[in-house]
């Protein structure tokens, strides 16, 4: 056997996005004929996949210190704990086995593949994951799926019910739209910012992947924060997150009359951090007024009247507004394993993917590695794709499909791959 | 540049490798201390134990003597307490040092930001004693910085919602802090370092006025150190082991965070201890004072102030305090008091 998996009692850990409920769910459709034949389909075109693309896997540097672990169409189970000497064992596992999910750690261990306690830590990347679940966007409600764990039907839309049998028992199926990947970067662009501006991290060392489904993460790679621990990573993901800011931050005091005035001069505060972003978006000019308070009262007092809100709910809105939404138990844990760079996302079947220029990048185009042949396709509900810059409306029923859009499809559990297209592969 | 410390700088901060040096170029025996001319250094050793550890008192000692004194002082101190062998003291006596400490090093650091000199000498300490680089700001501004992670390392210990990042300035990978701010953050370590260096003390025969002091400070231990295992809650009832892991550390003689004292006291006041009964056993803080220690229960219980009685926080405010110590027994439950009351029942 040319990879090493010291422990086999604990392959039931989660990795990534925990998707146990996901996965509860879904279970019930797994034992159909259907389902065997979607996996094996799928698992036909990601062997392709990393035949003609493995140059898209980047590993890390000391591959052998890092855990990786996999997810196989035959089943949900996570196999972790493993590694590999060097790219070429891992390559020949990959094409071997095909498997749908392939995960590596950020952290570095003496010994990747004992039972955590036994690993050795020895510092770890920072990840930040910013997922479109966690924006809650009003679009979301409109193009996603609910699939029903009981009827098995599909409904567009977000629902609390099902429709057809009016079970609770449902799961959603997101679908983004390009409204989603504008609002994901806009908070991916946000965090570089925080990155760079407040953390000193250079912008060589912070690496953007498109998630392979819906969302970003990122990579830092800056040795200073290395060896942070998970509660010293979880208090930078809280200060990302605005979580417990403080009034007295500003610079200001509330008096017994309930008026905001500035801290005591001898109180020293730089133009810079939370506070800048604060009082620049509220354009609060700290000294415009003449150092007097009750002048700087009146300024508060203005602002009050034109927002038509109390000062501090302005200011605790504001810390809402500029937060970066990010998932901070996934910065928190440094023994999570992550998704490949460069790996198919068995959510989606897009790869996650390195993104050079942000503001240009469509994972629909840039993430998407299947040919354009065509192939046929039962979809359980009409859904409208853009994909390649080409959009798709697929209608309830047969279709017939570039194989992109199939895998898509496929992986979303909104279609069935059609019987015969089994034998073309 | 090679920065030289003065003598003055010795007599202030006796913990620095430099006069551990001068000790070391002076010859000077551990048993010399045996000698008649050096009994006035054993006493003082003695007597600033015994006021930190009985009055809980610094000030008397932030007076300076000629550096040889302050360094053979210090060095007498740690003999002591490593003769006397007492967890609780030794720790107690190493918070009260570095207070002592702290006040030399804030005014210190106010100079320093006019005397180029000063600051790289208390630049210099911080990167000896703490392994850290700090670095003045005072082009525009009077203030110190350090690197985030140094800084999110040490505040993190802290539960005052002040000392969390979002709470301070941050630029370009830096925290800035003033100077009680960055002598405050360096507490701890000074307090562990102290500790450390009566712990790694090997192999001494101590010299017979070092061994007359430390019994006496025994006795003094044996005479005070009343039997204070309180039962925290009753036996037939589960500890919570948020309240079972303060009750460890606090029989240590660590020092507990403010919200760490609030969690215990309303617990224990909750369960049914008295007043008297807790502040015995907060005697073991390093910084117990009884006459804040009794305000403040009485406060909490409701018997002064706005007669408002405090309940045991709950479990979320717990978490968010970084106090919790989860185990199977806290399945379900909001409140640690639960646990009391299921245990109860049985």
């Amino acid at each position: 056997m040319f990879f090493h998996n010291n422990d086999k009692s604990d392959l039931n850990d989660i990795a990534d996005i925990p998707r146990e409920k996901e996965s509860a769910l879904k279970d019930d459709f797994k034992d159909s004929k259907s389902h065997q034949n979607n996996q094996n389909w799928l698992k036909k075109n990601y062997k392709k996949y990393y035949f003609n693309f493995y140059a898209n896997i980047t590993l890390p540097e000391k591959i052998h210190l890092h855990e990786f672990g996999f997810r196989h169409f035959e089943g949900e189970k996570m196999h972790r704990h493993l590694s590999f000497k060097n790219s070429g064992e891992l390559h020949a596992f990959v094409l071997k086995f095909a498997p749908s999910d392939i995960y590596c750690s950020s952290s570095l261990y003496s010994r990747p593949t004992e039972p955590m306690d036994k690993k050795e830590w020895g510092g770890s990347e920072l990840i930040f994951d910013i997922d479109g679940k966690d924006l809650h966007l009003e679009c979301a409600l409109t193009h996603n799926y609910t699939k029903c764990h009981d009827c098995k039907s599909i409904h567009p839309g977000v629902l609390a019910k099902c429709t057809n049998c009016n079970s609770s028992r449902i799961y959603i199926i997101d679908v983004p739209c390009k409204n989603c990947i504008v609002s994901l970067k806009k908070e991916v662009t946000k965090l570089v910012n925080f990155l760079i501006d407040d953390f000193g991290i250079e912008r060589s060392g912070i690496f953007i992947y498109f998630s392979g489904n819906n969302g970003f993460h990122l990579h830092v790679l800056d040795s200073d924060y290395y060896p942070l621990l998970s509660n010293e990573r979880s208090e930078m993901a809280s200060y990302l997150l605005g979580k417990g800011f403080k009034m007295e931050t500003l610079g200001i005091k509330k008096t017994q009359g309930d008026k905001f005035v500035p801290l005591s001069k001898s109180k020293q505060l730089l133009e810079a951090g939370w506070r800048d972003r604060i009082l620049k978006k509220l354009k609060i000019n700290f000294y415009s007024s003449k150092n007097s308070d009750s002048d700087f009262s009146k300024q508060i007092e203005k602002l009050e009247n034109a927002m038509k809100c109390d000062f501090q709910q302005m200011v605790l809105k504001t810390v809402d507004d500029l937060s970066v939404k990010i998932d901070p138990m996934v910065t928190m844990d440094i023994h999570r394993i992550f998704r490949l760079p460069g790996s198919l996302n068995s959510k989606s079947g897009l790869a996650k993917i390195l993104c050079n220029d942000l503001k240009s990048f469509d994972p629909f185009n840039e993430a998407c590695f299947f040919d354009k042949s065509k192939v046929d396709i039962v979809c359980f509900s009409p859904v409208s794709l853009l994909f390649k810059g080409k959009r798709y409306g697929i209608h309830e029923g047969n279709n017939h499909v570039p194989r992109y859009v199939a895998v898509y499809l496929i992986s979303k559990g909104l279609a069935n791959i059609d019987l015969k297209d089994i034998q073309d592969g | 540049m090679s920065i030289k410390l003065g003598t003055n700088d010795l007599a202030k901060y006796p913990f620095l490798n430099e006069a551990s040096l001068y000790i070391k170029d002076t010859h000077f025996d551990l048993l010399e201390f045996d000698r008649s001319e050096m009994s006035f250094i054993i006493n003082r050793s003695f007597e600033k134990i015994e006021s930190f550890i009985k009055n809980n008192e610094t000030r008397h000692y932030y007076k300076i003597d000629k550096f040889e004194i302050e360094i053979l002082t210090f060095l007498a101190s740690l003999l002591i307490l490593k003769s006397a062998s007492i967890d609780i003291i030794t720790k107690k006596f190493a918070l009260f040092e570095s207070m002592r400490f702290e006040k030399y090093l804030i005014d210190d650091l106010k100079n320093s930001f006019k005397d180029e000199t000063k600051r790289l000498i208390l630049l210099k300490i911080f990167k000896e004693v703490f392994k850290i680089d700090v670095y003045a700001e005072t082009k525009t501004i009077e203030l110190y910085k350090i690197r985030v992670p140094e800084y999110i390392r040490r505040s993190i210990l802290f539960h005052e919602q002040e000392w969390k990042l979002i709470n301070r300035t941050v630029k370009d990978g830096y925290v800035y802090l003033d100077v009680s701010e960055i002598v405050r953050l360096f507490r701890n370590e000074l307090s562990l370092l102290i500790i450390d260096k009566i712990k790694n003390m090997k192999s001494i025969t101590f010299p017979k006025q070092v061994l007359i002091k430390s019994q006496k400070l025994k006795n003094y231990w044996d005479s005070v150190n009343k039997k204070t295992d309180v039962d925290i809650v009753n036996k037939k009832s589960v500890t919570p082991p948020c309240i079972d892991h303060l009750y460890r550390v606090l029989d240590t003689g660590e020092n507990l965070p403010h919200s760490a004292r609030l969690l215990l006291a309303t617990f224990l006041l909750f369960s049914g201890k008295s007043i008297e009964e807790i502040t015995e056993m907060f005697k073991k803080l390093p910084d117990f004072n009884e006459r804040i220690t009794r305000y403040q229960l009485e406060h909490l219980s409701g018997k002064t102030g706005s007669s408002k009685k405090y309940f045991v926080p709950s479990c979320e405010k717990i978490k968010m305090e970084n106090l919790c110590h989860e185990t199977n027994v806290c399945k379900g439950i909001i409140n640690p008091v639960q646990l009391l009351g299921k245990r109860m029942k049985i």
